[in-house]
């Protein structure tokens, strides 16, 4: 797929598959088009030529009435984790929940909430709003509602960027419990520690082309990444 | 023998539809009621013009019904010839006149009218009781009521008649050359004036609204943006905006409605207190039902400038 703005391009001719239960990072120094590659995901930008399929849907034809059935596949987490504040953490999971699907009952989205928190290690924080959490929790809590519909994939566009490094890792350890489940994920990151470290398939962006499709238990080169951190 | 046990239950469609509709309620109804009471300094403006509109849009809607009114009944008055009789103008005279224009194929139909009924006609107008009560002899002459079929002939049977024997030389005929037209004229502006006013007043209300809506959304923004990530439909998302906009409209539209009832109804009041027609077929009913369609108006001017807002400043 290619995504141009105006006689730029964000991504130029960029091919990728990502399988079922897959955990893989997207790479590559700020411009390179890696939030552009996960918003043509999430079908808030349509390609400029190329075609984007998720789990059975054509995003790059998707009529703007019907994006909704392709976002209930796609769970969401952003750097700044984006929460409301006026709902406890539990509310934030089961809004999600429930305006996703208007047949979920309170009981059932109360029910399903406060166990989605639970598997993020925040059972008992159900009733606490968001300023009540640290980073690391409010991201616990934004992991829970992006998989609470039990998406096929996940996309994160730095997940880790405003956490400590203990958070992050934790944040790490969450998502491969998520990927180990079957759910596909994709996390664009900074962040090289992490990369080095988990060995998992990584896509390296450069200037929009995909320079680098790195299989998962294999170190390369990635001196670079340390420069651009 | 194997029993049975029977488990009642609530029917799973009608619970579906329950749930659903509770959260319909909750997330469309009830998050544009909170955002609306949140955002009512922004919509307050949008309200105070939107009432104005609305109300100015029924008093001069009323208005119009009742210069339509007015039209038809000048059309007919127009269209209606009277011939006054001299007071000494035998029996045969007016027989004979009466009945050459009863003959005539341009007059629908000939009423006599007596000095006696000419009077009586008299007192029920407003302003001549006095004139009649000012003299001693009835001042008022016979008259043939002439119903001309087209209005246009009046002019014609007038000329026909002013000359003849039986008529009156000094004041022939109720026939005055162009006042249906002046009037027709006078209408037609007082319309053109009013569509252009309306239509002013309704391009800032329509503006106003579409900007309070605007700041609802970005008010909103980070709603908004969860929602449409999470796969809720379109519908939803934008639903609150416009239900918002419907409850800027239908108070409006309450508020106008109220008040151009109440000035109506007053007018009407005041105008059977004094013995004079407030506005020609503008009863209570009518003002009611006036108010009642911009009630209706106020309700689709709010949900209508919400879509357009929407559809200017949302994405999808």
């Amino acid at each position: 797929m290619t995504r141009a703005y105006g006689s730029r391009l964000a991504l130029d001719d960029v091919c990728l598959a990502l399988e079922p239960g897959e955990l893989s990072f997207l790479v590559g120094p700020s411009g390179a088009g890696k939030t552009t590659l996960l918003r043509l995901i999430n079908r808030e930008i349509r390609p400029t030529s190329g075609k984007v399929w998720i789990d059975g849907i054509a995003a790059h034809s998707l009529k703007a009435s019907r994006v909704s059935d392709l976002r209930r596949r796609v769970g969401v987490v952003f750097q700044d984790y984006k929460l409301l504040p006026q709902l406890t953490a539990a509310e934030n999971v089961a809004f999600a929940l429930q305006v996703g699907d208007l047949r979920v009952s309170d009981e059932e989205a109360r029910d399903r909430a406060l166990d989605a928190l639970e598997a993020v290690g925040l059972g008992d924080r159900g009733a606490s709003f968001p300023n009540q959490l640290s980073g690391g929790q409010q991201q616990r809590v934004a992991v829970a509602r992006a998989v609470i519909a039990k998406p096929p994939l996940l996309i994160a566009d730095e997940p880790t960027g405003n956490l400590d490094m203990e958070s992050a890792w934790e944040m790490m350890d969450l998502f491969e419990d998520i990927a180990a489940w079957g759910i596909t994920v994709l996390i664009a990151t900074h962040n090289v520690e992490i990369v080095k470290r988990l060995q998992r398939r990584v896509l390296t962006l450069v200037h929009g082309r995909l320079v680098r499709d790195q299989p998962a238990g294999q170190i390369g080169r990635m001196a670079w990444l340390a420069s651009s951190s | 023998m194997a029993g049975i046990v029977l488990v009642k239950g609530h029917f799973p469609r009608r619970r579906m539809a329950q749930i659903v509709g509770t959260n319909v309620m909750r997330y469309v109804f009830g998050g544009a009621g909170r955002s609306w009471l949140r955002n009512i300094s922004s919509t307050a403006p949008a309200l105070g013009s939107m009432t104005l509109l609305l109300l100015l849009s029924g008093l001069v809607g009323l208005a119009g019904y009742a210069l339509t009114n007015l039209e038809r009944v000048e059309a007919g008055q127009a269209s209606l010839l009277y011939v006054y009789l001299r007071d000494d103008a035998t029996f045969l005279e007016v027989n004979d006149l009466s009945s050459r224009l009863v003959k005539d194929p341009r007059v629908a139909s000939v009423t006599y009218t007596s000095k006696a009924d000419a009077l009586k006609r008299a007192q029920t107008i407003p302003g001549l009781p006095q004139l009649a009560s000012s003299s001693d002899s009835n001042p008022f002459p016979a008259s043939l009521d002439v119903q001309m079929k087209n209005i246009n002939e009046v002019a014609g049977v007038n000329s026909l008649v002013r000359s003849d024997i039986a008529v009156d030389p000094s004041y022939p005929t109720s026939y005055d050359q162009g006042s249906y037209q002046r009037i027709q004229n006078v209408l037609f502006g007082l319309a053109v004036a009013g569509i252009v006013f309306l239509g002013l007043l309704g391009f800032v209300a329509v503006t106003v609204t579409v900007n309070s809506i605007r700041a609802a959304i970005h008010a909103r923004r980070d709603e908004i943006r969860i929602m449409q990530l999470v796969g809720a439909p379109r519908w939803m998302v934008r639903g609150p905006f416009v239900v918002e906009g419907a409850i800027t409209g239908a108070l409006s539209g309450a508020a106008a409605g109220l008040v151009t009832f109440g000035l109506v109804a007053a007018g009407i009041h005041a105008g059977s207190a004094s013995f004079t027609q407030f506005a020609p077929g503008v009863t209570v009913v009518v003002a009611a039902a006036g108010a009642a369609m911009v009630f209706a108006a106020g309700l689709g001017l709010g949900s209508g400038s919400s879509l357009l807002s929407l559809r200017r400043h949302m994405e999808s």
